[in-house]
């Protein structure tokens, strides 16, 4: 889920405090801290002439925080998901086909209340200190079945949303599926669906903080 | 087998041999000991050398008249100069007479003495616990008392489960009346090898599930190896992996249940394992209590009963509570969001027969006293 501020509102880490002293409310146990990176790729043509109109503009590259030994590249346009080894990205760097254009960092608590696991966090550039985004993600570890699980996510934003909305803050999270079939994933969920869900998002929060 | 009391009666027994005994009884005089109580077995006594004094020692009216020396004892034939039971020379009853045959070391055989022992204990028991049925060697004295606490809960008998239903029956019967279980089962020691093999399948890659049920297909055991049926797998997949045991393999005795995630894997997912996730602990709470209602008020279709009962978990994450119509709740006590993780298991009787209502669900806070 991503943060919609309200229109004219400026974003600013008081939120983002506020959504962790919230988590904590509801009895959540504070469970350290998580980063999650996205690279956007830029490609690198060979000669000075313009890159081919084929080669893909949003690569995107990520690196997530419960899963060290893997690197997965995005393909929003194609709909491509994939997972590699993470010394991919060692490989990248000395093929310099495409080079990393901008790196955010999603960083942030992690807490877990009951069966519940969830990861509140802020959006930087890695090169910058501006907060670009606020950003949260929840997890029902007991189910691995995206339809199966559906009606208790559903019900657990909406008591996540009564509890924030005491606090009178200027905007709202807001929930966008993600169209995990376009891909060609299937109903167990895996970390192929959380990378598409983070792209999907990111996606989401550039396009709040610009209107 | 030497008492400290036979030891005192040994030491006394030179004491005062000139005093003439009565007929049939040792020549020894022993400290008056206490009363003989029910509850009280009288190798447990103290008694002998620091016993408190009686009242006064009963007369043979008043033994006759408590039963203790009834006539049908008084005319059994001295086989060893010994009668049941024993009344001392200063009138001190002994009901044991093996203590006393141990303690005047009578020539008795060892099979001697445990017949004497074995002939006490029934007549004490006949005289103390005249409500327990008669029959010590079926080892019936427990399930008397048990039978007598069943018979204030009987409830009618179901026309449709019927006794001495087999396990395949059983099991038949379920898959038809919920087509979405999975049920495999397994041998106690295969067991373990499955669940070992659900923590190697618990990663990315969903493995494919007909392979392993081909092997622990029920229905393509022989009828030899359904008597070794010890463990009941049901998968609701997607939603719970519920574990079941069996008291004796190949029984329908039902004797420990436990609720996972079909995630779960790892050598802690057995019958009497605990779920690493809340939900599912407080589910296997819950149907401890079921399967012992089950067991106290309906033995012999307490499986059926329960694997019915277990299906009924299939709506665990879809069905909102009946009281307050939420699917999740934060339970105050507990300081977690749970969906209905109570569903009701008392037996009530309906035309159909004896049935437990599970259309319901309850949040644990929302679940009155009768569920």
């Amino acid at each position: 889920m991503h943060w919609q501020p309200n229109p004219g509102a400026t974003l600013n880490s008081q939120i983002l405090a506020e959504a962790c002293a919230c988590a904590e409310g509801l009895g959540g146990a504070k469970d350290g801290r998580w980063r999650t990176a996205m690279t956007f790729y830029r490609p690198m043509p060979r000669d000075s002439s313009a890159p081919p109109a084929d080669v893909p503009r949003d690569f995107l590259g990520l690196a997530l925080h419960d899963r060290p030994d893997t690197y997965f590249f995005i393909l929003r346009a194609h709909r491509l998901v994939l997972h590699a080894d993470a010394s991919i990205q060692a490989i990248m760097e000395k093929l310099q086909s495409y080079k990393a254009r901008v790196v955010f960092n999603f960083e942030g608590f992690q807490y877990k209340l009951g069966d519940f696991r969830l990861r509140v966090g802020k959006c930087v550039p890695s090169m910058a200190e501006t907060l670009r985004g606020i950003m949260m993600e929840v997890e029902y570890l007991p189910l691995s079945s995206i339809e199966k699980s559906r009606q208790i996510l559903e019900e657990f934003f909406d008591i996540w949303q009564e509890a924030l909305a005491k606090k009178s803050l200027p905007g709202h999270f807001i929930h966008i599926e993600s169209n995990f079939a376009d891909y060609g994933l299937q109903d167990h969920y895996t970390s192929q669906h959380t990378a598409v869900q983070y792209a999907t998002c990111m996606a989401q929060l550039m396009a709040a903080v610009r209107s | 087998m030497e008492r400290p009391g036979a030891r005192g009666a040994a030491d006394r027994r030179h004491q005062d041999r000139s005093r003439p005994a009565p007929r049939g009884a040792l020549r020894r005089r022993l400290r008056p000991t206490p009363p003989l109580r029910p509850h009280r077995p009288p190798h447990h006594r103290r008694g002998g050398l620091h016993a408190p004094p009686l009242p006064g020692p009963p007369g043979p009216r008043q033994l006759e008249d408590s039963g203790v020396l009834n006539p049908s004892l008084k005319s059994r034939g001295n086989s060893w100069g010994l009668h049941m039971p024993l009344v001392c020379p200063d009138g001190a009853v002994v009901a044991y007479a093996w203590k006393r045959q141990l303690a005047g070391q009578a020539g008795a055989s060892a099979v001697d003495r445990t017949r004497l022992a074995l002939k006490a204990f029934t007549d004490q028991k006949r005289r103390f616990f005249p409500h327990l049925e008669d029959d010590l060697l079926n080892h019936h004295g427990e399930s008397g008392i048990a039978k007598r606490l069943c018979s204030s809960q009987v409830l009618p008998m179901s026309k449709e489960l019927v006794e001495g239903k087999t396990l395949a029956d059983i099991l038949k019967n379920l898959e038809h009346e919920v087509p979405n279980i999975r049920i495999l089962t397994y041998q106690r020691r295969d067991w373990s090898k499955r669940a070992s093999l659900l923590s190697s399948s618990v990663d990315e890659n969903h493995v494919d599930p007909s392979k392993e049920q081909n092997l622990h297909n029920w229905k393509k055991l022989r009828s030899a190896s359904v008597d070794q049926i010890a463990v009941i797998e049901l998968l609701m997949p997607s939603i719970f992996r519920a574990v079941v045991s069996l008291h004796l393999a190949g029984s329908v005795n039902p004797d420990a249940v436990a609720f996972f995630s079909p995630n779960e894997g790892g050598d802690y997912i057995h019958s009497r394992g605990i779920s690493v996730h809340h939900v599912f602990r407080l589910v296997t709470e819950h149907a401890d209590k079921a399967l012992q209602y089950y067991l106290s008020v309906d033995p012999n279709n307490s499986l059926p009963l329960l694997l019915c009962w277990i299906c009924s978990y299939q709506t665990l994450f879809a069905k909102v509570c009946s009281k307050c119509g939420r699917l999740l709740m934060m339970d105050k006590t507990l300081a977690l969001l749970l969906p209905p993780v109570h569903r009701p298991y008392f037996l009530t009787s309906s035309v159909k027969g004896q049935s437990s209502d599970l259309t319901k669900a309850y949040h644990i806070g929302c679940s009155s006293e009768e569920i």
